[in-house]
């Protein structure tokens, strides 16, 4: 589904040269649920917007369903941490708007936003505007225009990040009911450990500057998983176990910075 | 929610510390209105007192009755109707004329680096010529009358339309842009859907300050190169020595300044921005 080979990614802007990605290699198949995790500015967002066509790597490349990333495409959508709703927007606009981008007549339009309004809960709220309502609410409208394209392959990036513990859960649950109904492939950008191993096929631990992939990480427990268990402990044990050998890394790496400057 | 209020349990408190607030807002409102009023009085008060005291000749300086006078004159023969739809009609088609032209340059310039490159040094350039400067061209162009006093509000209102509408493209979330790029939005659904309603509180600014500029370049212009209109009304009461029609000249400017801005733009503004949220106040 996703293939990513030798890829490295470099921001280059007058005043600094930033290598953010280096020789990423990753095969992601139909249907599965991966994770990136890692630590604050090892590339995650920069590996997803790449996947997603948003911006060019410097090197190497990536194939979806067998053809070469070179922009965004209608196979790919993208759910962002910050929503993105349209403000002036009423929910079911937002919800159709990819539809309409791609000129989908209009009661076709109507009829696939009424469905998803009514997967995510907000029938109720569809002509209002995204400032009516909570956080969570907002990024069930997101996933639903996301989803309203029928995409093959669901990219987010830490869509859940600003929520509360509670509202997560919830989304979190909403979101593998979606994807086991769909059967989206989903890659899935978050820094907590506990959401990579509750959600994900396989985890894609990251190192920091230059980000790499330190380890792939794959959780074969069925769902819904039980995260009190030995076994998931286990696995708990496991990633953090691999991130925090990364995280003193980083920390090593913000010192030399430091004395470097 | 506003049920389960009114029928609270017996137990709870009513939100009387709610109801208090909102007393003492409205309070506070009426306040600021009444310091407005009065501000208003006294400023006729004053204006009265220097008539009666006879510092300026009375045949130049009308007192606030002698105009109250002259306005029921100007009412009655219908040249204040006449005078007022006739500016009215200038401005409102330069305004319009500056917002169907400025809005889409004013989306060009922001979403395009080439077109701002090519363009904005030029608007620069003619932005800071003054609207008046314009007139003796006008009227060398298009003649005295209607046209030239279009020119004119049109050339001195569409540099703030331009202006505002290219800042409201520049500032909008990269977020929004991204979603449009994922979604690989056409470009007419995009400027459509996306750059003018995102940029709507900037393109509303533009239109205000191209409007309030219109008013008062509209009398200068009228003054010089017209036989009809509020500054044709000001000026002509120059030849016939009547200061108090200059005055319900200025007055009816400032009534219909004051209308159309609070009345028309804020409603406006009422429909749009402010109930997407996007207006905080
Ligand atoms: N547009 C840009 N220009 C220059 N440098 C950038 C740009 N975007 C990201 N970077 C840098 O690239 C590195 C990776 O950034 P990225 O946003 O991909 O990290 P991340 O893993 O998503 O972090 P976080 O968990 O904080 O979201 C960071 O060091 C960041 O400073
Ligand atoms: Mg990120």
């Amino acid at each position: 589904m996703v293939k990513v080979e030798h890829l490295g990614k470099r921001y280059t802007t007058p005043d600094m040269d930033v290598e953010a990605l280096s020789d990423i290699n990753l095969d992601i198949g139909e249907g599965e649920f991966v994770s990136l995790l890692g630590p604050s500015g090892c590339g995650k967002s920069t590996l997803l917007r790449i996947v997603a066509g948003l911006i060019p790597a410097t090197s190497g490349r990536i194939a979806v369903d067998g053809k070469v990333v070179s922009g965004p495409g209608p196979e790919r959508a993208v759910v962002f941490q910050d929503y993105a709703l349209f403000p002036w927007m009423t929910v079911r606009e937002n919800v159709e708007f990819g539809l309409e981008s791609r000129a989908v007549p209009r009661p076709e339009r109507r009829a696939k936003s009424t469905e998803l309004l009514s997967v995510i809960g907000l029938t109720d709220f569809a002509d209002r505007y995204p400032h009516h309502l909570s956080g969570g609410m907002k990024q069930r409208v997101s996933i639903a225009r996301a989803l309203a394209v029928d995409p093959s392959l669901l990219l987010m990036d830490e869509p859940f990040g600003a929520l509360d513990a509670q509202t997560r859960r919830t989304l979190q649950n909403e979101l593998l009911r979606i994807w086991s109904a769909y059967r989206k492939t989903v890659i899935f950008v978050t820094h907590s450990i506990e959401e990579a191993i509750y959600l994900s096929d396989r985890i894609v631990v990251m190192t920091a500057r230059p980000g790499r992939i330190k380890a792939i990480i794959e959780v074969r427990k069925k769902r819904p998983r039980d995260m009190a268990t030995t076994e998931m402990n286990e696995v708990q044990r496991e990633v953090q176990g691999v991130l925090e050998d990364e995280l003193v890394h980083t920390s090593d790496v913000h010192a030399d910075e430091i004395t470097a400057h | 929610m506003a049920k389960s209020t009114s029928q609270a349990p017996l137990g709870i408190a009513p939100p009387i510390g709610v109801e208090a607030a909102r007393k003492s807002l409205q309070r506070e409102g009426a306040r600021e209105k009444l310091l407005g009023i009065g501000t208003i009085i006294l400023f006729v008060l004053i204006w009265a007192a220097i008539y009666a005291s006879k510092i300026l000749p009375g045949w130049a300086f009308p007192s606030p009755w002698q105009v109250i006078v002259a306005f029921n004159e100007i009412v009655t023969n219908g040249t204040l109707l006449k005078n007022t739809l006739a500016s009215i009609e200038r401005q409102f088609t330069g305004v319009i004329l500056a917002a169907v032209v400025g809005v889409p340059v004013g989306l060009l310039l922001g979403a395009n680096s080439t077109a701002r490159a090519a363009l904005l040094p030029i608007c620069r350039l003619l932005y800071p010529i003054p609207g008046i400067a314009w007139i003796p061209l006008a009227i060398l162009w298009f003649g005295v009358g209607f046209t030239s006093t279009v020119f004119v509000i049109f050339f001195s209102g569409i540099w703030y339309v331009i202006f505002n509408t290219m800042a409201g493209v520049q500032t909008l979330p990269a977020q929004h842009l991204d979603v449009a790029r994922v979604y690989m939005t056409p470009r007419w659904l995009f400027a459509r859907r996306i750059l003018i309603p995102g940029a709507l509180p900037f393109i509303i600014t533009g239109l205000r300050l191209s409007y309030g500029v219109g008013w008062r370049v509209i009398i200068g212009a009228e003054m010089i190169s017209s036989i009809v209109g509020l500054g044709f009304l000001i000026d002509d009461a120059r030849w016939q020595l009547r200061p108090d029609i200059m005055v319900c000249g200025m007055i009816t400017i400032a009534l219909i300044g004051w209308v159309s801005e609070t009345l028309f733009f804020d409603w406006v503004e009422r429909l749009t921005v402010e109930r997407w949220g996007m207006k905080t106040n």
